[in-house]
C-alpha cells in the first residue's frame, strides 16, 4: 500500500573513511599553519623559532591530504579538471581554489624556513608568505563542513554546525600541535602560553560540538539505540575534552601534552568518522 | 565489483577504432590531458526549454522507456535480479539505468479501491538543479534546452552531484569513475528527435516537448481527471515551491509523493550554504580570537 515510502530516495555518496581521515588532516593542516601564523605574527620573539618547525609540517600534512582527496575521485587522473572553473556557489569548488592558492604561500614558508635553519634567512619573503597564506589556509579550513551540510543527505543535511564545529576545531588541533612542538624544542614560553591556550579552546570546543550534536539528535535517534548514543556521547566527552583536559592540568610535562594530543586525535577522528558514516548507516 | 558484462564492456572500449585518432608520445599525450579540459568552446544560441510530462495514470509498466532509454544510451545490462518488490526487478535509477518503471499495489480488502500504480522515474531536470550547483568540475551544465547535462570528457568522479541531488538520480559509475544520469536524449533533440522512451512510450504516459506547453496540457489533464472523479490527481514539480525550483521533467500523481519514491516536499540544500559559512567562519575566527588574547595577554 505504501509503495516506495520506506525506501531511501537520496543515493549516498560513496565517501567513507578516506573521507575522515582527510576530514582530520586538513584541520590538523590548517589549524597547524594558521595557529603557527596568529603567534608567530603576534608574538614573533616568542614563536618564530617553533613555527619555522609548524610550516614545513603543515606542508606534510596538507601534501598527505591531497593525496587522500585525489585518491578519492572516481578518475584520479581528472583532478586537474577542479580548475578549469571556479564556482563560489559550489563548496568543492571554493575550497579547491583555497587549497590550490593556500599550498603556494605554505610551501614558500616552508622551504623559506628550512632555508633559515641552514643560515639562508630570507625573514620578509617568510613572514610575506606566511600573510598571503593567512586568508585561503583559513578558506581551506572553513568550507570542509559546508562541503559536508550543503548537500540532500539524510544527517549531514541538518548538520547546520558542522562547519562551525570542523574550522573550531581545525583551531584546537592547530594549537595542540603547536604545542608538542613548542614542548619539544623546549621552549618553555610558547609552552606555557600554548598549554593555556589550548585549555580554553578545548573548553570552546564543546559548544560547537554541543551544537552539532543538537542538530543530528533526531538522525542519531533514529540510526543507534539510546545506548548506543550514550555510549559514544561519553567517549567522545571522555577523550576528547575529559582526558586531554586532565592531562594538561595536571604537568606540562610532554608526555603528558603528547597523551592528550593523542586522545583529542582519537576523539576528532570519531566525531568525523560517525558523521561521514550516517548515509551508508542503517537505522538500529 | 564490476560485473561480467561491464568487464566485457571495458575489454571492447579498449579495442582500437578506426574513428580513434593517431597514437601520440607519452608527452604529447600528457600535455593533451592537461590541456583539453581548459578548452572552452562557444556555448550554442538558447533553445525553447523542453522537458517531459509523465502522467502516471496511463502507465502501464510495460518498461518500454527503460528498454528504448538503454537502446539508444547504449547503456549496458544491470544483470537478472528479482527484488521481490512487485515488478520492480531494476530497483533503482543508477549510472547505466536512466529510467526506472516504479510498481505500487495498493490491494486491500475493499475491490473497489483496489489499483496498480505505476510511474516511469527519471532525472527531473530542475530549473534551479543541486547537482548543477554542486559540480566543481563545470562538467554539468544547463545546456540550450534548459536540460541538466552531465559532460561525460569533463567530470572526473567527485560525487558532489550525487550527495546533492534530493532525487537519488545521478550515480558514479564502477565502470569509468565518473557520474551520468538521463540527457534528455541531447543528441536526439538536436536532430529534431523526440527523446527514445517518449518516442516508445505506447499509452502517451510520457510527453515531451516545450516546458510551456507540457504544463498547460498538464494542468488541462487534471481538470479532466477532476471531471471524471478522479479528485486526489495534482501535479507535482510543475511550479517552485517555497524550498524547491520547478522541474523540467514533472509528474501527474493520484498518491503521496513518497509513494511513488519521491520526496514529499523537496529542499534545495543551498538554502542553508551561506548560514553554514557564517557559522563555519565564526566558529574559526572564535578560536583565533581566543588564541590572539592568551598570546597577548601571557607574552610579558
Amino acid at each position: 500500500m505504501n509503495g516506495y515510502v520506506n525506501i531511501p530516495v537520496t543515493k549516498a555518496p560513496g565517501w567513507h573513511g578516506i573521507i575522515a581521515w582527510d576530514a582530520l588532516l586538513n584541520g590538523m593542516a590548517m589549524g597547524l599553519f594558521l595557529c603557527a601564523a596568529v603567534s608567530e605574527l603576534a608574538a614573533p620573539a616568542i614563536f618564530s623559532a617553533v613555527a619555522k618547525v609548524a610550516y614545513p609540517a603543515a606542508l606534510v600534512l596538507l601534501l598527505v591530504d591531497l593525496v587522500l582527496l585525489v585518491t578519492d575521485l572516481g578518475d584520479p587522473l581528472r583532478f586537474h579538471h577542479m580548475l578549469r572553473v571556479f564556482k563560489p556557489g559550489s563548496p568543492m569548488s571554493v575550497g579547491t581554489w583555497c587549497l590550490t592558492i593556500f599550498s603556494l604561500p605554505l610551501t614558500a614558508a616552508a622551504a623559506l624556513s628550512i632555508l633559515a635553519g641552514i643560515g639562508f634567512d630570507f625573514e620578509w619573503a617568510r613572514i610575506f608568505a606566511v600573510i598571503v597564506g593567512l586568508v585561503p589556509g583559513f578558506g581551506a579550513a572553513a568550507y570542509k563542513g559546508v562541503l559536508l551540510s550543503t548537500n540532500a543527505q539524510p544527517g549531514w543535511k541538518d548538520a547546520r554546525w558542522l562547519g562551525g564545529y570542523l574550522t573550531n576545531s581545525a583551531i584546537l588541533m592547530g594549537c595542540a600541535e603547536l604545542l608538542v612542538l613548542s614542548a619539544l624544542m623546549k621552549h618553555t614560553q610558547a609552552t606555557a602560553i600554548l598549554r593555556t591556550a589550548f585549555i580554553v579552546l578545548l573548553l570552546l570546543n564543546l559548544i560547537p560540538l554541543g551544537l552539532l550534536f543538537r542538530n543530528l539528535q533526531p538522525t542519531h535517534a533514529r540510526l543507534y539505540s539510546r545506548e548506543q548514543q550514550w555510549r559514544v556521547g561519553i567517549l567522545i566527552f571522555t577523550s576528547g575534552a575529559l582526558v586531554p583536559l586532565l592531562l594538561t592540568l595536571l604537568s606540562g610535562g610532554l608526555v603528558f601534552l603528547f597523551g592528550s594530543i593523542i586522545f583529542l586525535l582519537l576523539e576528532s577522528w570519531i566525531v568525523r568518522y560517525v558523521y561521514v558514516k550516517i548515509p551508508h548507516t542503517r537505522g538500529a | 565489483m564490476v560485473s561480467k558484462t561491464a568487464s566485457r564492456e571495458l575489454q571492447l572500449s579498449g579495442l582500437v577504432q578506426i574513428s580513434d585518432p593517431p597514437p601520440r608520445g607519452p608527452v604529447a599525450e600528457v600535455v593533451e590531458r592537461l590541456v583539453y579540459p581548459f578548452q572552452h568552446g562557444e556555448p550554442p544560441e538558447p533553445r525553447a526549454p523542453t522537458g517531459f510530462f509523465t502522467d502516471t495514470t496511463v502507465c502501464i509498466g510495460c518498461k518500454a522507456c527503460e528498454v528504448a532509454c538503454k537502446q539508444w544510451n547504449q547503456l549496458p545490462s544491470d544483470g537478472f535480479n528479482w527484488s521481490g518488490n512487485s515488478y520492480d526487478n531494476t530497483t533503482e535509477l543508477s549510472a547505466t539505468t536512466w529510467r526506472h518503471v516504479k510498481f505500487i499495489e495498493q490491494f486491500s480488502g475493499e475491490s473497489s479501491s483496489n489499483r496498480w500504480l505505476m510511474m516511469s522515474d527519471h532525472c527531473k531536470h530542475c530549473l534551479a538543479a543541486p547537482c548543477h550547483q554542486a559540480c566543481p568540475t563545470g562538467a554539468i551544465i544547463q545546456n540550450e534546452f534548459e536540460n541538466v547535462y552531465i559532460q561525460a570528457d569533463i567530470c572526473n568522479g567527485c560525487s558532489c552531484c550525487v550527495a546533492a541531488c534530493p532525487f537519488g538520480v545521478i550515480t558514479r559509475s564502477e565502470m569509468g569513475g565518473h557520474s551520468h544520469k538521463c540527457t534528455l536524449c541531447y543528441d536526439r533533440q538536436r536532430d529534431g528527435l523526440e527523446p527514445a522512451c517518449a518516442k516508445a512510450c505506447p499509452t502517451q504516459s510520457i510527453h515531451f516537448g516545450p516546458v510551456d506547453e507540457l504544463r498547460e496540457q498538464a494542468r488541462q489533464r487534471v481538470e479532466e481527471l477532476h471531471r471524471r472523479g478522479v479528485g486526489e490527481a495534482y501535479l507535482y514539480g510543475d511550479a517552485p515551491t517555497e524550498t524547491y525550483s520547478e522541474m523540467h521533467s514533472f509528474y501527474l500523481l493520484v498518491d503521496r509523493p513518497s509513494v511513488y519514491g519521491l520526496p514529499d516536499q523537496p529542499y534545495n540544500p543551498w538554502l542553508n550554504m551561506l548560514g553554514d559559512y557564517v557559522r563555519s567562519v565564526a566558529g574559526g575566527l572564535a578560536a583565533i580570537a581566543v588564541l590572539l588574547i592568551v598570546v597577548f595577554l601571557l607574552r610579558s
